[in-house]
């Protein structure tokens, strides 16, 4: 458990909306599985008053807060409005912030992650998938199914790959302890080098899968940071200079944050690097031997 | 999205920072009115959106006597492939200094980051490789509306006070206008003045619209096509089509090609909820593009329904071989539905890219 277990209380912005609405069913589906409390409250503006899935809405995270113990948020509002929600929930004093939402402006999202950490709360994301802590919490939009309880921790820019990564250490009998995606954007709050400190502090983890692509240098630095056995597999190997590899984060630019230099630089720091993600599971069990 | 020079300039003009004297002009005729305005000394830039524009002839020196015979030598040269189509025309500046500023975004402590250096122009990528201490630094939190003073005057070192206003009005550039690279290198001191003689401005993609910019300029035809669909394609040269959901997934499958020898024609990520429509428009796009000869689709996820991404394919009709690896809800059908066509439907990202690599070896 690092941002979350069954206790956490969720509040959910942009509870009406398509998205907000289909992932707070699947969120709670999972916390009624183990025993978790899930989405105790919804927040759209002009909105307040509904319900979605039996949880209830209010128009501000202040009046939510008023009414339920909520300690965690995930965000589904649009990208035009996703920043001012983190800074809403920032000051409404929400603890862990998972911002789902794509394509918020860079220059919004460096201001609300400011003013987040000036408030004392962390954001994960943006353009995250959240994350899962197999048999407490589900905070975000992972398919549950591919999960397995264990103690090997999953940091990763991406989504999908990380749901690929998932399952084939499940299929190889590799539990999880917790699986996190950080975003593909260029500003994340939570960086490899943050969620890293956390997996050093939970009793759980014992080793780390770390997931990352083109585009700056903090799969490197968070590697450098840690003192746990990590196992590290870089995507964009074949990402041409100065294009935008579907992540607003993922390019290599000025020459900078090509993946075969990211992986040399992790190689020299002793962290083996996978070719492939099928690889990731059998580097995962020699991890385990030598250590 | 990379502006051009004369863009750039326009932005920093708006924001109070001195630049030279200068006209765009379409064509050689259009250089007649402004030569009284522009001095006796004139530099004629080529606007085309390449890097090393100066190395490749992008850049002619001429006076006022020469200019319009030069611009007409410059509309009929090609700079690295490309036409010049537009040409900006500045007064030459007397230079008695170059120095390098540059705004940029620092991930790691997701805050702007200033650089500046005392020895700007072409130098800078030499004083970066060799004394990366001569490059001064400061980041700024993104909740300030300017730099702090202090701030200002250790970037500055011993380089003139004026530059510090300089520096913080393109910090509010750079903020204002959605930047995540504003660079003016370089920045030169002349008798008349500071002066930016050349300028640098990249606006962040996810605020195109709010900045009011319709089109992006660095995408090709096919790749806005395919933003239309809203989906990620980049443009490669290989013959393997590659279709993914999710970046990391489908960067991942283009490394898995490379991994086994092959070619990735694309990058093409479709993005959550692949219905069968959006899947039906993703491989008729990699199926029009000349190079391909056999398409990989590796969808994965949990919401992502395989009988749909299975309809897509099949009413896409196309000519080409496509190899497919799906896992979602629905699995079974999405497998009948394709084997009753003759598709390949395989378990594994590593068996539908060796496969797709056999198939054009």
């Amino acid at each position: 458990m690092i941002y979350g277990d069954k206790k956490t209380g969720i509040l959910v912005q942009g509870a009406t909306g398509k998205q907000g609405e289909f992932h707070i069913g699947l969120m709670n589906t999972y916390a009624r599985e183990v025993g978790g409390r899930g989405v105790i409250a919804g927040v759209t503006p002009g909105k307040g008053g509904q319900q979605v899935h039996g949880v209830p809405v209010y128009n501000t995270v202040k009046e939510a807060m008023r009414e339920h113990d909520v300690t965690a948020s995930v965000i589904f509002v649009p990208a035009g409005a996703a920043a001012d929600s983190i800074i809403e929930e920032a000051n409404g004093g929400i603890e862990t912030i998972v911002a789902i939402t794509e394509h918020i402006p860079v220059h919004d999202t460096m201001k609300a992650i400011a003013y987040a950490q000036a408030q004392g709360s962390v954001v994960i994301g943006p353009n995250c998938p959240g994350l899962l802590t197999p048999g407490e919490v589900k905070m975000g939009i992972m398919p549950s199914g591919l999960f397995s309880r264990g103690s090997v921790g999953v940091i990763s820019r991406s989504g999908t790959l990380t749901y690929e990564v998932v399952d084939e250490l499940t299929r190889a009998g590799i539990g999880q302890s917790t699986v996190i995606g950080i975003g593909g954007d260029p500003v994340i709050g939570q960086t490899f080098m943050d969620v890293l400190e956390r997996f050093e502090k939970d009793p759980q983890t014992k080793a780390v899968v770390l997931i990352g692509e083109v585009g700056g240098n903090l799969e490197e630095e968070g590697a450098k940071s840690t003192d746990l056995p990590i196992v590290a597999y870089i995507a964009g190997k074949s990402a041409p200079p100065d294009k935008r590899m579907g992540h607003a984060g993922a390019i290599v630019e000025g020459g900078e944050g090509d993946a075969r230099s990211k992986i040399a630089r992790l190689k020299k720091n002793g962290v083996p690097v996978a070719s492939r993600p099928s690889e990731i599971p059998e580097m995962v069990r020699a991890l385990f031997r030598t250590c | 999205m990379k502006l051009r020079e004369y863009e750039a300039k326009k932005v920093l003009k708006e924001f109070g920072i001195p630049v030279p004297a200068g006209f765009l002009i379409k064509s050689a005729d259009e250089l007649a009115p402004h030569l009284n305005d522009l001095g006796e000394n004139i530099v004629l830039k080529a606007q085309v959106d390449v890097g090393g524009r100066g190395k490749a002839g992008g850049i002619l020196m001429a006076h006022r006597g020469t200019a319009i015979q030069a611009a007409k030598d410059l509309f009929a040269e090609k700079i690295k492939d490309l036409p010049v189509r537009e040409i900006l025309a500045e007064q030459r500046l007397e230079i008695q200094h170059e120095y390098f500023l540059s705004i940029t975004i620092d991930r790691s402590t997701k805050q702007p980051l200033i650089l500046f250096a005392d020895n700007g122009g072409v130098e800078i990528e030499t004083t970066a490789q060799d004394r990366p201490d001569a490059i001064r630094k400061a980041v700024v939190m993104p909740l300030m509306r300017d730099i702090p003073p202090f701030m200002l005057r250790e970037l500055l070192g011993s380089a003139p006070k004026e530059i510090g206003q300089i520096i913080n009005k393109l910090y509010r550039a750079f903020c204002d206008k959605d930047a995540v690279l504003a660079e003016i290198n370089p920045l030169v001191t002349t008798s008349q003045g500071v002066f930016a003689a050349d300028a640098k401005f990249i606006v962040d993609d996810n605020a195109l619209a709010r900045q009011g910019i319709r089109v992006n300029r660095d995408l090709t035809d096919r790749e806005r096509e395919a933003e239309k669909h809203g989906f990620s394609y980049v443009e490669l040269s290989g013959s393997i089509g590659v279709i993914g959901n999710g970046a990391g997934l489908t960067m991942a499958t283009l490394d898995l090609i490379e991994f086994y020898g092959g070619k990735a024609a694309n990058f093409l990520d479709v993005g959550g909820g692949a219905e069968s429509e959006r899947v039906m428009h993703a491989v008729r796009l990699v199926a029009s593009v000349p190079s391909v000869k056999v398409i990989v689709v590796n969808l994965l996820g949990g919401i992502t329904k395989c009988d749909e991404v299975a309809k897509g394919i099949i009413s896409a009709g196309i000519s080409q071989k496509v190899i497919v690896r799906l896992a979602g809800t629905n699995e079974a059908e999405g497998r009948k539905l394709l084997s009753k066509k003759g598709y390949e439907m395989l378990s594994t990202m590593d068996l539908v890219v060796k496969k797709a690599v056999e198939v054009t070896a």
